[in-house]
């Protein structure tokens, strides 16, 4: 018995409380009313409308039924049923299509617990205009219908040619036609308001003009139709930068500096990457790490340039020092993150190269010779290797030239360390009688370009 | 007979021969990290971190020394010492080695520290040990010169002014090298000295004939 007073009492608020249908521009809700009208629509073509469904009650609404009864009206909502709870609510949208000339309607019709709406919606096909578009731009009928300018570089212009045609039986009467978009302009053409005889067609021209780089869009609105309208500006390339070198042949275990600049004035400011990389002439080595940009010890560097200067800063800085290594092969500068107006790639050549002896030590110990080398063997093919040792007379002591071929062990370090080809070496002689009488000795190393000789005086 | 040496043939030599990679010294990076340096003259490589927190350190031909906040590190060990940064003079395979903040002069042995009864006359700005004795650069007396930057050298002295590098040699001769900003001279090892400059670590080549100032590469975190 309590409960029956209970349900007494709820009844009359319930009753108050009603879903409510509206349709949506934008943010903007307006209450449906009990007709819809969704105006005129080109034959094939498609409009929509959003729809919403609110519950200004305060209980539950189940939704059982949401639907749009009339041929060429479809509606996308959530599978039924489905709640919407107090002061919520759920959009839909609300779509008509249609081929031939008509009034269509349809009866939209919400039930749910607690209420129905109902609501007429009503769309009037008519015989649209004919597009033609032609390249270099694209169109398509859609939906939606649209036409797309493609790329474009900033600041220049696209034009495209367009064919409006009548293709019905009745003068085509255009009240509309109207372009929109910031970067978008009828260049020529009829001025609305016009009309089309049966049959006939009219010529015009919408003109795209971006003034940066950037996604542009619009629309064309003709009559019952309006086509979106789509473009992409990039910015000009950059003329083809000039990559510059300080002078001098290069050559291996070189400190280097790379300017860049542009023959002319950068029609925008740009900036991107300017990376190095290396090919070694040998097959034992992959690389050579110690060819890098020094700034960062790494094999990229960020480059800008402002607009109108010929100046490219890398790292904020003019120039940018490097390190040319210790194995022949090819630096190859490029440039990425930008567009160029050419292939700016440069590639340097580091030419194979006698053995380079950085230090050299002879010393002389109690039984023992020590031959110190410090150098680098860009060809990678040292061994071969002649000692011959003088006395204080600079007479050619006694077994006259010793040979020693080291090539082997010199393969093996270069692949193994894998760090270019600077090494130390430490050749040891052992003597017997008094070193003292030892001044000196002529050392001949060889690899792939030649011999290097030098003379070493012991210590 | 004194002609009549026998040097043994080279397959024989070889047995006694190594090949290495060669090491220009040791570096103190811009993130407190000892690096080694690798390479010859103009082509240099960094090794990774040996030790962070690394407040001076140095090298000779035989020894090379690091200072943390209360370590002294060698190749061998560390052993425990003043707080702060220090002063280095190598004297072939042990150093002394000064501590500005507590103002005391240890000799480094073996990762050992003796107490040394010396006390500075003025602030001590290098050391160098010699075949003379031990030469001690005060700041007293580089005042109108540099503003602190001193090196004691084998072939002399290099220090920095505003925008240059002078290595002054015992004959009083003089290079210098164009270098704006310098911070800090270190021995970086028998042939070089590092020279901190902003971003940038240079090697100073000290070989006479040689000299030339060459950019280490750069460590990116």
């Amino acid at each position: 018995m309590k409960c029956v007073v209970i349900l007494a009492l709820l009844l009359p608020i319930a009753a108050r409380a009603q879903i409510a249908l509206y349709v949506m521009n934008g943010s903007t809700a307006t209450p449906a009313g009990t007709a819809l009208d969704l105006g005129r629509v080109a034959a094939g073509d498609t409009v929509s409308v959003r729809l919403r469904v609110k519950n200004n009650g305060t209980s539950v609404a189940n939704i059982s039924r949401f639907s749009a009864d009339g041929i060429g009206f479809t509606i996308d909502r959530p599978s039924l049923p489905f709640p919407i709870a107090p002061g919520s609510a759920q959009d839909v949208l609300l779509s008509f299509r249609a081929n031939s000339p008509a009034v269509y309607s349809a009866n939209v019709q919400v039930n749910s617990q607690i209420n129905n709406v109902s609501v007429i919606a009503v769309a009037t096909v008519v015989n649209g205009p004919s597009l033609t578009v032609f390249p270099v731009c694209t169109g398509s009928d859609g939906p939606p219908p649209a036409i797309d300018f493609g790329r474009v570089q900033a600041g220049q212009l696209r034009l495209c040619n367009f064919y409006l045609q009548n293709t019905s039986a009745q003068p085509m009467p255009i009240a509309t036609f109207q372009v929109t978009g910031s970067a978008f302009r009828q260049s020529s053409g009829p001025k609305a308001p016009f009309t089309i005889a049966p049959g006939a067609s009219t010529a015009f021209v919408i003109e795209f003009t971006p003034g940066s780089a950037g996604l542009y869009s619009g629309s064309l609105a003709i009559e019952t139709r309006t086509f979106g309208l789509s473009g992409t500006a990039f910015d000009s390339p950059l003329p083809k930068p000039l990559l510059e070198f300080d002078s001098g042949p290069m050559l291996s275990a070189q400190q280097r500096r790379l300017t860049m600049r542009l023959p002319t004035a950068a029609p925008a400011t740009a900036s991107g990457f300017v990376n190095l990389a290396f090919t070694p002439d040998t097959t034992l080595v992959t690389d050579d790490p110690a060819v890098v940009f020094l700034a960062t010890g790494t094999r990229t560097l960020p480059f800008s340039v402002a607009q109108g200067s010929t100046q490219i800063l890398i790292s904020g800085q003019t120039s940018a020092m490097f390190q040319t290594g210790t194995s022949s092969g090819r630096i190859r500068f490029t440039l990425t993150g930008i567009s160029t107006d050419g292939d700016p790639t440069t590639t340097l050549t580091i030419p194979a190269a006698l053995l380079s002896f950085d230090t050299t030590t002879a010393t002389r110990r109690s039984g023992n010779l020590d031959i110190q080398v410090i150098g680098f063997d860009n060809t990678y093919a040292a061994g071969a290797m002649v000692f011959t040792f003088f006395d204080t007379l600079g007479q050619t002591l006694q077994p006259g030239a010793i040979l020693a071929d080291f090539t082997q062990a010199f393969r093996a370090f270069f692949t193994k360390t894998q760090a270019g080809s600077a090494f130390q070496v430490r050749v040891s002689f052992p003597v017997t009688g008094d070193t003292s009488g030892i001044a000196g000795v002529e050392m001949k190393l060889s690899n792939s370009a030649g011999t290097t000789t030098t003379h070493l005086a012991f210590k | 007979m004194k002609r009549a040496l026998l040097i043994l043939i080279a397959s024989c030599a070889w047995s006694q021969s190594g090949i290495e990679v060669p090491s220009a010294g040791l570096i103190v990076d811009s993130s407190g990290s000892l690096r080694a340096v690798q390479g010859v003259a103009g082509n240099f490589l960094l090794g990774p971190p040996m030790a962070t927190g690394v407040l001076s350190a140095a090298c000779s031909e035989q020894l090379c020394l690091a200072k943390t906040d209360s370590k002294i590190l060698s190749a061998t060990g560390q052993v425990d010492a003043p707080p702060g940064p220090a002063e280095f003079g190598f004297d072939r395979d042990t150093a002394v080695i000064f501590f500005p903040a507590s103002q005391t002069f240890v000799r480094w042995r073996d990762d050992t520290l003796e107490l040394l009864d010396w006390t500075a006359d003025g602030e001590v700005l290098s050391m160098r040990v010699g075949d003379n004795g031990i030469e001690i650069a005060l700041r007293r007396d580089w005042i109108g010169v540099t503003n602190g930057l001193v090196l004691l050298l084998k072939e002399g002295v290099l220090f920095a002014t505003a925008d240059e590098l002078v290595l002054r040699h015992r004959d009083a001769s003089e290079t210098r090298f164009e270098l704006t900003g310098a911070e800090t001279i270190t021995s970086m090892g028998p042939h070089y000295a590092a020279i901190r400059a902003g971003a940038l670590t240079f090697a100073l080549r000290l070989d006479p004939g040689h000299e030339q100032l060459f950019v280490l590469p750069g460590n990116m975190p």
